[in-house]
């Protein structure tokens, strides 16, 4: 049998279980903190990627106005305050170098029971900037027919080939030709029908919210813009690359990363000293003990170990609280950024993350590797002598 | 005197230690020089203050003596590094305490590994030996607060043999029992001066000293007989 040397900074934590108690949960407050900050960060970017890919274009052409506004609403969906003429589609299919050119007419209305529903009017080049679609039915082709989004024809209760009332509007009816699986985004909620019909119901003939562009060769997205900023619509158009769009969003939400990494950062001081002032005491009430330590034939390595265990031990159960306390708040904490943020993926983004992960386990190590030192230093100074008397540290 | 450093376990000459205390000096030892044999049971006695404990830190290389010489196991250790100290003290010195020093947290055959724990080693079943000798194998997952006066001083000897010291130092080993508690403690050391270990004792309790085989009594950092 070896008895594992383990045994020593793990029974001291066991001894005062109070004040363990109160160090790991300063510890996980710091450890939640980091993991919500490191989540939120690649989550965010994750999602807003994905977000920018599934519309399946490299550029998004918009009324005159902020060009993030209307983005955010092409995103999400929403009722736009301007409009585009839909004479420019043809000048922006003729512009050399755009594959496909996508219109667009969105409206949003509210169904009786006060829930948001956003019409998609467009036509079936839509289906070629969204080759991972998959489509139950076929996509609408007659004025009264629609695609349903999943999570929407769950809501209503739709099936392919239902005829029923769109709602929102009055006293129209429309089949259900085909129902949208599951795409993790906004369009999960939409109703797409025909662009003509769209123009119709909502009154707006011959308009358009917005265009979608994708292009023969991406390596020539500046070139691109200045050409369609060239065009004769030019002047009418914010042309705005999605790739901008991605860098412009990540820099809108720095202010927010800033606080929270400076919350981070004074949580991980408050955890470090919560530490180390947790050992300082554990080292002066120890003195005797650890002089015993030294009479035995501990070195002054083994006392140094002994006391680093203690302090990463601590860390590393702090870092399991605060990332289960961070995972279970994730939700909230999304909820809050959402009314903050000038724009969030459709999807949860501050959810479970290894590299989060691995970076808390990390950090509750250095965190407790730092917080040792002094602690350390004292105890491997006590004298073997100690032992004998119990001397004082004087500290 | 010759201390015939290689025929003694413990052999000073001249031991000195001098501690500074404000602006004076105080000579807790004072010249001290003795022989302690291989097999021998001595017992340091003496008033209080009179320098007893500090020549037993001395003696187990806790301390460095302000001047004099010491051997131990014809090992100077003047010539001994901090490391190397500690090395002795972990591979041929067992400690008694007289507040036993037992961690309260680890159970009774934990607390009796803890010096192979330092020295890296395996048990293999010398905890247990040593527990059926101190006659508390019934007792071995118990925790020290568990534990009477006696039995966590057998404990401690227990502990301070599990590395097969040369030599076992003990400060007031009943100091802490009762009478009874202690005569047991006394008849524990005897046994194992009889079986070979080389003990010394720093004690006020004449029944542990008259059980020595010899009495040094020291006066005022010196020894007087």
């Amino acid at each position: 049998m070896k008895t594992s040397w383990l045994i020593l900074p793990w029974n001291e934590w066991r001894r005062r279980p109070v004040r363990t108690g109160v160090t790991v949960m300063g510890v996980s407050l710091a450890v939640a903190a980091l993991f919500s900050l490191v989540a939120f960060e690649r989550g965010y970017r994750r999602g807003l990627q994905a977000e920018l890919d599934r519309l399946g274009a490299h550029i998004l052409v918009v009324p005159k106005g902020c060009p993030y506004d209307a983005a955010s609403l092409a995103l999400h969906g929403a009722n736009w305050p301007c409009h585009l003429s839909a004479d420019y589609l043809a000048e922006i299919r003729a512009v050399p170098g755009v594959k496909a050119a996508m219109p667009a007419l969105m409206s949003a209305l509210r169904d009786p029971a006060g829930q948001l529903v956003v019409y998609v009017g467009t036509d079936a080049s839509l289906l070629g900037l969204r080759p991972q679609w998959r489509i139950r039915g076929r996509f609408p082709e007659h004025g009264a027919e629609i695609l349903a989004g999943c999570e929407l024809a769950h809501r209503y209760g739709w099936h392919v080939g239902d005829a029923v009332r769109l709602p929102g509007l009055t006293n129209v009816s429309a089949t259900i030709c085909g129902l949208l699986e599951v795409t993790h985004g906004a369009e999960d909620y939409f109703i797409h029908l025909p662009l003509a019909e769209a123009q119709r119901q909502f009154r707006r003939p011959n308009e358009l919210t917005h265009v979608l562009v994708r292009l023969a060769d991406p390596t020539r997205l500046d070139e691109m813009v200045r050409q369609l900023h060239g065009c004769g619509a030019g002047m009418n158009l914010n042309v705005v690359p999605l790739t901008h769009l991605f860098r412009t969003f990540q820099q809108l939400i720095n202010s927010t990363r800033s606080l929270l990494a400076c919350i981070v950062v004074v949580a991980g001081l408050v955890a470090v000293v919560g530490v180390a002032n947790a050992l300082l005491m554990a080292v002066g009430e120890r003195t005797r003990e650890i002089g015993v330590f030294r009479a035995l034939g501990a070195s002054r390595a083994d006392i140094v170990r002994v006391v680093l265990a203690e302090a990463v031990m601590v860390c590393l159960a702090g870092a399991g609280v605060g990332i289960a306390l961070a995972v279970a708040g994730a939700r909230s904490l999304e909820v809050w950024l959402r009314t903050r943020l000038p724009l969030v993926p459709a999807g949860g983004f501050a959810a479970w993350d290894n590299y989060a992960c691995g970076a808390c386990v990390l950090g509750a190590v250095a965190l407790g590797a730092l917080a040792a030192w002094v602690p350390a230093w004292r105890a491997c100074e006590v004298p073997p002598q100690a032992a004998m008397r119990g001397l004082g540290g004087g500290w | 005197m010759n201390p015939s450093p290689d025929q003694a376990v413990v052999a000073a000459e001249a031991l000195t230690k001098v501690y500074r205390r404000a602006a004076e000096d105080v000579r807790a030892l004072d010249g001290v020089s003795l022989t302690v044999r291989r097999g021998e049971f001595v017992a340091i006695v003496g008033p209080s203050g009179a320098g007893k404990t500090t020549l037993l830190n001395l003696l187990g290389c806790m301390d460095a003596p302000s001047s004099g010489r010491l051997w131990l196991e014809g090992r100077e250790v003047q010539q001994l590094n901090e490391r190397g100290r500690t090395h002795l003290r972990r591979e041929r010195l067992g400690f008694v305490f007289q507040h036993f020093g037992l961690v309260p947290t680890l159970t009774v055959a934990e607390n009796v590994a803890l010096p192979l724990v330092f020295a890296r080693r395996t048990a293999d079943g010398r905890v247990s030996r040593l527990l059926e000798k101190v006659g508390l194998s019934s007792r071995r997952n118990h925790r020290p607060h568990e534990l009477s006066g006696g039995e966590m001083q057998r404990v401690a000897i227990a502990r301070a043999l599990v590395n097969e010291p040369a030599l076992l130092l003990a400060d007031e080993p009943t100091g802490n029992l009762d009478s009874v508690t202690g005569e047991a403690v006394i008849a524990l050391l005897r046994q194992l001066n009889a079986e070979g270990l080389t003990v010394v004792v720093v004690t006020h309790n004449p029944a542990l000293a008259g059980a020595a085989g010899r009495q040094l009594r020291l006066a005022d950092g010196r020894l007087a007989g």
